[in-house]
């Protein structure tokens, strides 16, 4: 299993020649689609974090927003979970994407940045349409696929333009073997395309302004058509892109090579087929075939394999580096969110067999779940890459790490409180609901646990405007001539100058 | 090293520390990542989503039924604004008690979902409100007006959003058609039942129609026109209302003391779920009354609380239980226990004595005591009789339409005929089955008629003749 080189760096191709000709020249790479993608990408963190605290309000106060119909909960909510996948994440997953991809393969760039930026605006662009389309109430009404018809078709187009950067970026390689989070590169987003198309039934636009819209006829194909095709989102974009993009921020951050090549070969095939089939597990209780759920139950548990093939290989290249793990920020959201992505595997595992299914299937536990993937794992991610990526792209320091502290606290501990107060109302409801208590009864009892969950989601969303502060504040402030203001008079403290 | 996390990284072409895989290793090259990647995504996708919905296709339920095009607007309208986030669409196996018997009569089965006017898939992922899927028949269509135009307005413990900004009047009618009918052949019987029984009430207090659409919520509370009833001379006045409930009550008092704590716990209980219609007075002047038709209760009037024959604390009890079908009230049957519910109608004969008015705890005292007017016992004298009072037949009743006359009449036996208040419409279980039938057979026809004209995959005419089942039917 291991193959761990003692000699990094040995067999390194040499840089890619100079476009200009002259060798000497310092190279930089462009990063323009990159930073476009990163910087949308913090800026929608922000709005469906928002989001969701107006949906956390509702749940308090279901009339805090005093009637106005684009702030209705049945309205935000695809709004807010649509918004995290396809804004949030998917934005700072190609800006991250688009910021590795060059070093990886060793080309001095995309393939075209202009159509990186360009493709970044256009997505900005259609999103902002879709979302107004669901706060009016055109939506398809199928959970995950809500976006209407014409948005679905301006996504996919964007999105084909940006694997089609890739993999032309990826044919102009210079270094000719491929690193793992490459193969993810190239996999997952054309996994992404096929399976938002079908997942949409984009060849059946029926009423392309809202509903029936791009489902099948009958409605338990299209249920099964619907959760295969929403899981997917997570399976074959949202978790290959946290993993690929652990796999470059571990080894790069710590310095030290990839644990093992072998795990590797597992965590990617072994997703490629095992993830592709568990969507049936969200509809275990509905009267849909016994066999389809069997696999899924089995599916669900087999991910565990590639799951701790990863898991083995990034401890296996932490060990030894541990001391980053406390003193590198963006390592700290990495590692956070690699192990919140751990549990979360565990726990899904748990909730896709059938005794345990039956007693929290409906409750809050399901969305305590699908928020420690996604904001534990992806989001706490993405944070750590943002951060690790503003810095490098504007090759100065971040403007304060007193702030990402705080990001980082904010995050965590309003994630943590947060995940446990919707576990603990999941229980609540779920038990209450086995007894025979109707769910109308059961509200009452989940006001507590609805109040703390605001006030752990408003910290969540201070993180997020924490890390906009400070990352515009690194734009527009030369962070690297008061690093060196700095050092020169930790410089003269120690060392003061000489008399005379 | 506190800054350590902000070092920037040497730009070369190849990250520095970057462990370069051994050549013989290489299997993976983009060829084998891109190509390698669909195939074993393809692999899946036959097994998993290709071969269930091309072999899996149950037949239509004997319970399924067509939607209406109002119906299938509303249909549309309840995706488009995202409802099933909150409400699932298919009661499972666990759901299915007999204390929830008001919410989840049946589980749902593979032939429910039959036909092509159930795409979109509304099936859900979270329950905050009820699952919907049994919805139908359950309540009136003013009592979902009303809950339409702000659910607070007929449930104080709702956390849904008011659709009052959502939806314009028609369309607000095609969401509540949509939910009056979705629920199958078992959703429609009920919901026929619904209907004639407010035709029954209605005519029987001289109330017109509720205002339709969110009208409501700019109209006044509607009053019954006494002047246009004439009451059969021989007739106790409250019999159509004694209709409605198990004769097993009309008598009973309350089992519970009449203590501070009973009252005060009842007073608990109205003003969490009561308050809605009848009024944090207890007038029967809520936010949602301008909805209804017939208004509802007023609980003030000392004198009608203690005279009245369908005001007795069994009564009362009966129909905070099982609901009034026909007006407004809903069914509190699975949501109180059967204490709480002795309790609020303790409550209830204090509200004469503004027990109801902030910080007052209600006491013994303030209870008004009822009493059977000598008519009423007159009345009952005169219909306690074995003769056509009790079927006792062997047999039992098949016909779906006779047994949801005798669930929404509970207080007619197989012989009782009479006339309404207003002197003309005759009240009995042979009419109100009839007249259930006819209902349930136009609704039913309609929806199959615009299913046919909207070219919508059905099953074989055979299907729809199969008649109602009631399940669960107590």
């Amino acid at each position: 299993m291991s193959e761990r080189t003692t000699s990094p760096g040995a067999e390194v191709l040499d840089p890619p020649p100079s476009l200009s000709g002259s060798a000497e020249r310092p190279f930089s790479f462009p990063d323009r689609a990159a930073k476009h993608w990163l910087l949308s990408a913090i800026f929608w963190l922000t709005v469906v974090d928002l989001f969701g605290l107006v949906l956390a309000t509702e749940f308090v106060a279901p009339e805090a927003f005093g009637g106005i119909s684009w702030l209705s909960f049945s309205r935000i909510r695809p709004a807010h979970v649509s918004g995290v996948i396809l804004a949030w994440l998917t934005m700072m997953y190609f800006g991250a994407l688009f910021y590795m991809l060059p070093r990886l393969v060793g080309t001095r760039g995309l393939w075209s940045e202009r159509l990186g930026v360009w493709c970044a605006w256009a997505w900005n662009v259609m999103y902002l349409l879709g979302i107004i389309g669901l706060l009016t109430g055109h939506s398809q009404g199928r959970e995950y696929g809500e976006f209407i018809w014409p948005i679905d078709i301006a996504l996919l187009v964007i999105w084909l333009a940006c694997v089609v950067n890739i993999l032309a970026t990826v044919s102009l390689r210079t270094i000719r073997p491929i690193y793992v989070s490459v193969w993810f590169f190239i996999a997952s987003p054309i996994w992404l395309a096929v399976d938002y198309a079908i997942g949409n039934v984009i060849w059946r636009p029926g009423n392309i302004w809202g509903a029936p819209s791009g489902a099948l006829g009958g409605s338990l194909s299209d249920a099964m058509l619907n959760w295969w095709y929403a899981h997917n989102l997570f399976g074959l974009w949202l978790t290959p892109m946290l993993i690929a993009i652990t796999y470059y921020m571990v080894p790069r951050i710590t310095n030290t090579p990839l644990y093992s090549y072998t795990l590797s070969l597992i965590s990617f095939w072994g997703m490629a087929f095992l993830y592709t089939g568990v969507g049936d597990h969200h509809i275990l209780q509905s009267p849909t075939p016994s066999w389809l759920k069997t696999i899924a139950e089995v599916s669900s548990w087999a991910l565990l394999i590639p799951v701790f093939a990863f898991t083995i290989n990034i401890l296996g290249t932490m060990k030894g580096n541990w001391d980053k793990f406390f003193t590198n920020l963006p390592l700290r959201f990495t590692l956070t969110a690699f192990f919140f992505y751990f549990l979360v595997n565990i726990q899904g595992a748990f909730e896709a067999i059938q005794p345990f299914n039956k007693l929290q299937h409906f409750t809050n536990f399901v969305v305590a779940h699908a928020h420690l993937a996604l904001l534990g794992a992806f989001t706490i991610l993405g944070m750590g890459v943002i951060d690790y990526i503003v810095a490098q792209v504007y090759k100065r320091p971040l403007w304060s790490r007193t702030l990402t502290e705080w990001q980082y606290w904010l995050v965590t501990v309003g994630f943590t409180g947060f995940f446990s107060v919707l576990t603990l109302a999941g229980f609540q409801q779920g038990f209450s609901w086995a007894e025979g208590i109707p769910e109308v009864n059961v509200l009452p009892q989940l006001h507590a646990y609805y109040i703390a969950r605001g006030i752990f989601g408003a910290m969540i969303v201070l993180s997020g405007i924490v890390q906009i502060g400070n990352v515009v504040m690194t734009i527009f402030t030369d962070t690297n001539e008061r690093r060196r203001r700095e050092t020169l008079k930790v410089a003269e403290a120690v060392a003061p100058p000489l008399p005379g | 090293m506190a800054d350590d996390d902000t070092r920037i990284e040497e730009e070369t072409g190849t990250p520095r520390g970057w462990s370069p895989h051994p050549h013989e290793r290489m299997l993976i090259t983009p060829l084998v990542a891109g190509l390698g990647g669909l195939l074993a995504f393809f692999t899946v996708v036959f097994i998993v989503v290709w071969l269930p919905i091309h072999t899996f296709d149950p037949p239509a339920s004997y319970d399924w039924t067509p939607l209406s095009d109002s119906a299938v607007k509303g249909r549309n309208l309840f995706a488009e604004n995202g409802c099933y986030v909150c409400h699932s669409g298919y009661s499972r196996p666990q759901d299915v008690r007999e204390a929830l018997y008001f919410l989840y009569p049946k589980v749902s089965q593979p032939g429910d979902f039959y036909g092509s006017d159930q795409s979109p898939n509304l099936l859900g992922t979270e329950r905050t409100g009820p699952d919907l899927s049994q919805e139908s028949g359950w309540h009136p269509d003013d009592w979902q007006r009303a809950h339409f135009y702000d659910p607070r307005f007929v449930d104080p413990l709702s956390l849904m959003p008011a659709m009052k900004s959502l939806f314009s009047d028609t369309q607000i009618e095609h969401v509540i058609t949509y939910v009056e009918t979705r629920s199958g052949k078992s959703g429609l019987l009920r919901y026929a039942g619904q209907l004639y029984s407010k035709h029954v009430v209605t005519t029987n207090q001289g109330f017109t129609p509720a205002p339709t659409g969110f009208e409501g919520a700019h109209s006044k509370i509607l009053e019954g026109n006494d002047k246009i009833l004439s009451p059969p001379k021989d007739q106790l006045e409250e019999a159509p209302n004694l209709a409605q409930i198990d004769r097993g009550y009309w008598l009973s008092g309350d089992p519970l003391p009449v203590t501070e704590q009973n009252l005060l716990r009842g007073k608990e209980v109205f003003l969490q779920r009561c308050v809605g219609c009848h009024g944090i007075a207890g007038d029967g002047k809520g936010p949602g009354a301008s909805f209804m038709s017939p208004a509802p209760a007023d609980f003030t009037d000392a004198d009608d609380a203690c005279c009245g024959g369908d005001t007795g604390p069994g009564d009362f009890y009966y129909r905070i239980l099982r609901g009034w079908p026909g007006t407004a009230m809903e069914n509190f049957g699975d949501r109180l226990s059967v204490n709480d519910i002795w309790r609020v109608v303790l409550f209830v004969k204090t509200i004469p004595n503004h027990t109801l008015r902030k910080n007052v705890v209600p006491e013994p005292k303030d209870y008004i005591a009822w009493q059977p007017s000598k008519e009423l016992v007159a009345w009952l004298k005169s219909r306690q009789q074995l003769t056509d009072n009790a079927s006792f037949a062997k047999k039992q009743v098949t016909d779906p339409f006779l047994k949801e006359a005798m669930s929404v009449f509970p207080g007619l036996a197989p012989g009782d005929k009479f006339l309404l208040n207003d002197g003309k419409t005759p009240l009995s279980l042979k009419d109100a089955a009839a007249g259930i039938k006819a209902i349930y057979e136009d609704l039913l026809n309609r929806a199959w008629n615009e299913a046919r004209a909207r070219g919508d995959k059905l099953p074989d005419e055979s299907q729809k003749l199969i008649p109602p089942t009631v399940p669960g039917q107590q």
